[in-house]
């Protein structure tokens, strides 16, 4: 009898690691367990510049949102985002894919439009802008001096 | 005998539908161009303006601005660049409010860009492919410039009757009414409205 309840005693603690172990993991890999909350859009660039899924979607310097997936289409990037509810985007809105900092990871940015009319479920932020490469930025700089 | 003139009639007629599958196919992306097609318009016009000789004298200055200014009149829907820039706080204006703003974005856009047009030495455009979607379209354009530059620019156009009206445009990936839109929504946001208008009137008043 005695014996029988260490055992239980030490499953339960195991079990118990073992959730705590898959809750931390979704956290940290801010991952979304049946499909989350929210709703998703999706945007085309004609460069993604490097951002991935799980880039952080931000409106005002706040994240809102993260990319769900990046697929190549018609030789283009169409990226899917997830946003929750809450925040709903205007037809005109203009998605720009930035950097943080100079060298810093990409996330992309929404400019909030002043359209009447929103985008439903599903729907694509028309405006979109690439991101812009520095080095050829620089480049073209230099150039133009000599 | 009867052999042979059904095998030209046959002949004839493949040969008709060959054509005709021809034609149609020349017909149909030039059908598909046509806000390419209205943009080189307009900017083949700018270009023989620039390169009228007669308009080319210092005392044309002016009558030239004037002549370029109404070809790109027909070509851009100023009052929807003015309600893009101004985003959220378009729709806080008075109808009279949102005219005195389209007026004062106008010349600002025009003193920017004025000087860009004519002083620029276009040595070749060339037009790299365009995307239509519904009732918007995105045309991408290549510059070369005397220094043997490339300025990459994207018009977005959007339909209305039979014109396509440019509402923006990017220049190497920065666009021109997402840029306005930061500005003016930090300039509203810090002071006010009229703390703009200020401002732009202005920046005009100094040219």
């Amino acid at each position: 009898m005695k014996k029988f309840n260490i055992e239980l005693a030490v499953g339960l603690f195991v079990l118990a690691g073992i959730l705590c172990l898959g809750y931390l993991s979704v956290k940290l890999g801010k991952m979304e367990i049946v499909g989350g909350k929210g709703y998703e859009i999706y945007a085309i660039f004609s460069n993604s510049g490097g951002v991935k899924e799980g880039s952080n979607i931000v409106i005002a310097g706040v994240e809102v949102g993260r990319v769900k997936s990046i697929v190549l289409e018609n030789y283009q990037a169409r990226v899917a985002m997830s946003l929750p509810h809450e925040v709903k985007i205007q037809e005109d809105a203009i998605a720009s894919i930035k950097t943080k900092g100079l060298v810093g990871e990409k996330y992309i940015e929404i400019t909030p439009g002043g359209a009447e009319k929103f985008i439903s479920p599903g729907g694509k932020i028309r405006e979109t802008q690439p991101s812009v490469d520095l080095e050829e930025l620089i480049s073209k700089l230099v150039f133009e001096k000599i | 005998m009867s052999l042979s003139v059904i095998t030209m009639n046959r002949i004839v007629i493949i040969q008709a539908f060959l054509f005709l599958s021809f034609t149609f196919g020349m017909v149909s992306p030039a059908f598909a161009g046509e806000p390419q097609d209205q943009l080189r318009q307009t900017t083949d016009k700018v270009l023989a303006i620039l390169s009228d000789p007669v308009l080319k004298s210092q005392n044309k200055v002016k009558e030239r601005r004037e002549l370029i200014l109404k070809v790109v009149d027909e070509r851009f829907d100023w009052e929807e660049m003015a309600r893009r820039s101004l985003a959220r706080h378009w729709v806080q204006r008075t109808p009279e409010e949102k005219q005195e703003f389209t007026h004062l974005f106008k010349e600002l856009l025009e003193r920017v860009y004025m000087d860009k047009v004519e002083g620029y030495s276009w040595n070749k455009i060339s037009y790299e492919g365009e995307l239509i979607d519904g009732d918007y379209a995105a045309v991408k354009v290549k510059v070369f410039t005397a220094k043997d530059q490339t300025i990459q620019l994207e018009y977005r156009a959007r339909k209305k009757g039979n014109h396509w009206l440019v509402y923006d445009f990017i220049v190497e990936g920065v666009g021109l009414v997402n840029n306005y839109r930061t500005q003016f929504n930090e300039i509203i946001l810090k002071s006010s409205y009229q703390e703009l208008i200020k401002r732009l009137k202005t920046k005009s008043t100094q040219n």
